[in-house]
């Protein structure tokens, strides 16, 4: 198992590395000079050129790269060009808000994907599946930003029930993460809900309904564990973008996370910003890749990682 | 369940993380006087030294104070640091007398040594300043820059509270450079403390001081209680929401939520056709000018009856249509408010068939299809097509290019690059050589001259002009620059935008400044 970990952890870091080096290639052949991104559009020609001298830009790329690495593993993502502060304090600073709202948005999805996926399975082919299947497919088709923007007006505006916008205190929380789980609770409980229906047609199911179980003590007792094994993969993944930022939903309702940074850094070009937040990306991803994994063990006791046959 | 527990858990410890993070709520005691504001985006400096654009200097004129200032609704020079100045008959020598009672919000008094500092921080490589520029005319400054000298030594202190300026050559314009942020004075203790961190540790002496400031969501400035001004601000302290798109601006508007706000294009009708709300839009025209440039050394620019013919061919009172008609149309470069504007300017009115007849002279056949380069933009995008549309008509097939601002200023910089782009420039200086010889000068070629214009005696005019401190006759010769640069047409002259904003009833002396962000000591709130 250890092995097994300190192997991925391996791979990880090449991931980490390839996407650095992919990231700092596409930086660099953008038509855009960062001394006029830091500079502004008036600069003089001498002020451009004193800066492209101190940033080290004339120099070749795979100079600039090589100490923008070393300057990574230390953990200094450089400074922002617009924002003109620590990419690591900004990216620090922005991910709390980001991971609260990404966490309690994958939970909420994960309650409503169950819970949908489980009664529909449990009333397969009957009026309420197919009701669940159509308002599953609706949740699944809304546009977050139109969601959003509806709830913002609604909830927001007119109930003025929750506050508009912003991050401040449990309530402004609300809105956004009801933005963000319905979507992802509509799937997941179509995944469940087939993977559910899988199970319950195999044999030890059919073993226990034989010895007397009912249906709904066969689902949870003994279907439950191996139909939610492709819900946690998603899951994990999701959960993975999810805390990378989510540009629409933060954007709607100003919601200060790493989303909205990483689309302000694109929409200025802001190099070191960019960087940095595909670099974090990378790593969120990395790391839930690897958890995925571990959690399936936990779930199923019988996959032995790393192990041969 | 043992999943949900976990991410349960997970979301607690975040939850907690999150709000040491966010910082308390802003919260003042009951009647606080509060102007609340909000922005798209994050202010992003507070350091002088460091920003150039209007969302940092904002809050920066609001903490820290120069020598001279503009007046709130116009561009006239006041004290502000100095309560009287004189300036040599050549320009070279400039003499500033400091009020004594000036403090820094940590109560230490301000000095002519903290404007002088401030110079040189900019001034110094290693600040990396966008205002260094500005100041390289002051004597001693390239020894300063080079690192020959430790000081500047064309700032003089006779006395703590004079301040004398030597320049290198005459510079009328001179003191309107030390109206900039940069210029304002920071206490050199506190700026050697943080550094490059100064800017969220911002200690000026200015109306306002810094109270919170959280990356993403806000900005706090309270009143400083050492502000010289008697009586100011009014306003006991300001808290600008970072992030809030237009849209959300609008609503949190409607809502009572902020005080003044930006109206999004939607709603800008309804609001002009509602008594009510139309009372409480203030507007002043920008020393902007829009415009579409055409690059003078590539074919067919190259020939004035083709750049005459597209300034003919685009109808300008369209485009103003549609901005809701928040613009005035251009005749030329300079912008109404700007000194040295004249409104005689003629321009060139819409006459397609003029233009077609031009274009035809020049032999440009049908079909020609240069290529625009523009901002990624909504509001950009519609114009482009409105002028595409009219090109149209002319037999020109426009092809529109919208890039990010960074692609757009490096690819409007190649010589032999850009065909044509649609810009805008804003005056630094209330003065005419700020337009014409940052933009038609043909020592400004690859940096702002980006149509490549040149033209001798424009350049001869400029040269004559820029040394002359006598107002009437300096702008008599760049009347003469701009009536020439008109004729020649290396712009389509487009519009001078109008800023508009509403304000709650209840917030009074809001004004919007022609040039510069609106200054907030003199806004005040009534009970509401």
């Amino acid at each position: 198992m250890l092995a097994y970990v300190l192997r991925r952890l391996g791979f990880g870091i090449v991931v980490l590395v390839g996407t650095s080096i992919i990231t700092f290639i596409i930086a660099f052949v953008v038509p855009a000079d960062p001394a006029v991104t830091i500079a502004g559009a008036k600069a003089d020609p001498q002020t451009l050129a004193l800066i492209r001298t101190q940033l080290g830009l004339n120099q070749p790329i795979y100079v600039q790269y090589a100490r923008y690495l070393a300057r990574v593993v230390q953990g200094d993502l450089g400074r922002s060009y617009i924002l003109r502060q620590s990419v690591t304090r900004l990216i620090a600073e922005r991910f709390p808000a980001t991971a609260i709202l990404a966490l309690c948005a994958m939970a909420l999805s994960l309650v409503l994907g169950v819970v949908m996926g489980v009664v529909a399975a449990a009333y397969k082919e009957r009026a309420i599946d197919n009701i669940l299947l159509v308002v599953s497919l609706a949740l699944i088709s809304l546009p977050v930003f139109w969601l959003g923007t509806m709830l913002l007006i609604g909830a927001g505006f007119y109930l003025r029930s929750f506050p508009l916008g912003g991050f401040s205190g449990a309530r402004s929380l609300i809105l956004p993460t009801i933005t963000l789980a319905l979507g992802s609770g509509g799937y997941y409980s179509r995944i469940l809900h087939t993977s559910l229906g899988e199970v319950m047609g195999q044999d030890y199911i059919r073993t226990a309904l034989g010895k007397g179980l009912s249906r709904r003590q066969a689902m949870l007792k003994h279907a439950m564990a191996n139909a939610l094994l492709p819900l946690v993969t998603l899951a994990g993944l999701d959960l993975a973008g999810l805390l990378s930022g989510v540009v629409l939903t933060e954007t709607v309702f100003n919601w200060p996370g790493i989303g909205r940074l990483a689309f302000e850094a694109i929409f200025n070009l802001d190099i070191p910003l960019i960087m940095g937040t595909v670099l974090f990306s990378a790593f969120l991803i990395v790391v839930a890749n690897l958890l995925v994994d571990l959690l399936y063990v936990w779930l199923d006791p019988r996959i032995r990682l790393g192990e041969q046959p | 369940m043992r999943n949900a527990d976990f991410l349960l858990l997970c979301a607690l410890l975040l939850a907690v993380a999150a709000a040491c993070k966010s910082g308390p709520p802003v919260q003042f005691p009951p009647g606080t006087r509060v102007l609340w504001l909000a922005a798209a985006d994050d202010v992003p400096t507070l350091d002088p030294a460091v920003g150039y654009d209007s969302a940092s200097w904002a809050y920066e004129q609001a903490i820290f104070d120069t020598l001279v200032r503009y007046g709130d609704a116009n561009v006239e020079l006041q004290p502000d640091l100095a309560l009287s100045w004189e300036i040599s008959k050549d320009a070279t020598r400039l003499t500033f007398h400091l009020r004594r009672d000036a403090r820094f919000s940590n109560g230490r008094p301000v000095t002519g040594a903290d404007v002088k500092y401030a110079i040189e921080r900019v001034l110094k490589p290693s600040t990396r300043s966008q205002g260094a520029e500005y100041y390289r005319g002051i004597a001693g400054a390239a020894d300063f820059v080079a690192g020959r000298a430790r000081q500047v030594a064309g700032i003089e202190l006779p006395d703590p509270y004079t301040i004398v300026f030597h320049l290198t050559g005459p510079d009328p314009i001179f003191i309107h450079k030390l109206t900039m942020p940069f210029a304002a004075a920071v206490p050199r203790e506190v700026t050697e403390k943080w550094g490059e961190d100064f800017s969220h540790h911002a200690v000026g002496s200015g109306a306002f001081k810094l109270s919170q400031w959280i990356s993403g969501q806000r900005l706090v400035l309270v009143r400083n209680p050492y502000y010289f001004a008697g009586g100011l601000p009014k306003l006991d302290a300001v808290v600008e929401l970072t992030g809030v798109n237009e849209e959300l601006q609008w609503l949190k508007y409607e809502a009572g939520e902020i005080d003044v706000s930006s109206v999004p294009s939607p709603e800008f009708p309804a609001v002009m056709k509602s008594p009510r709300l139309k009372a409480l839009t203030i507007h002043n025209v920008t020393v902007t000018t829009n415009y579409l440039g055409m690059n003078c050394q590539m074919a067919p620019f190259t020939d004035v009856r083709v750049r005459r013919a597209f300034n003919y061919a685009i109808d300008k009172e369209k485009l103003l249509a549609l901005l809701n008609g928040r613009g005035v149309v251009a005749r030329g470069v300079l912008p109404p408010g700007l000194p040295g504007y004249t409104p005689d300017v003629t321009g060139y009115p819409y006459d397609p068939g003029r233009a077609q007849r031009l274009l035809e002279e020049a032999g440009v056949r049908k079909g020609f299809a240069p290529v625009l380069w523009m901002r990624a933009d909504q509001t950009m995008l519609l114009l482009a097509q409105s002028v595409q549309q009219d090109l149209a008509l002319v037999g020109v097939n426009l092809v529109l290019k919208p890039v990010a601002w960074g692609p757009l200023l490096d690819a409007v910089r190649q010589p032999h690059n850009t065909q044509m782009f649609m810009l805008a420039w804003e005056a630094d200086f209330p003065d005419p050589e700020n337009f014409l010889e940052v933009l038609f000068s043909k020592r400004q070629w690859r940096s702002n001259n980006d149509t490549f214009f040149y033209d001798p005696q424009v350049d001869r005019l400029m040269a004559e002009a820029a040394p002359i401190a006598d107002l009437a006759r300096r702008f008599e010769l760049y009347r003469e620059a701009e009536r020439i640069i008109i004729g020649q047409a290396p712009w389509v002259f487009l519009y001078h935008p109008v800023n508009y904003l509403i304000r709650q009833p209840w917030v009074h002396d809001y004004v919007i400044n022609p040039m510069r962000p609106t200054r907030l000591e003199k806004v005040w709130i009534s009970p509401h």
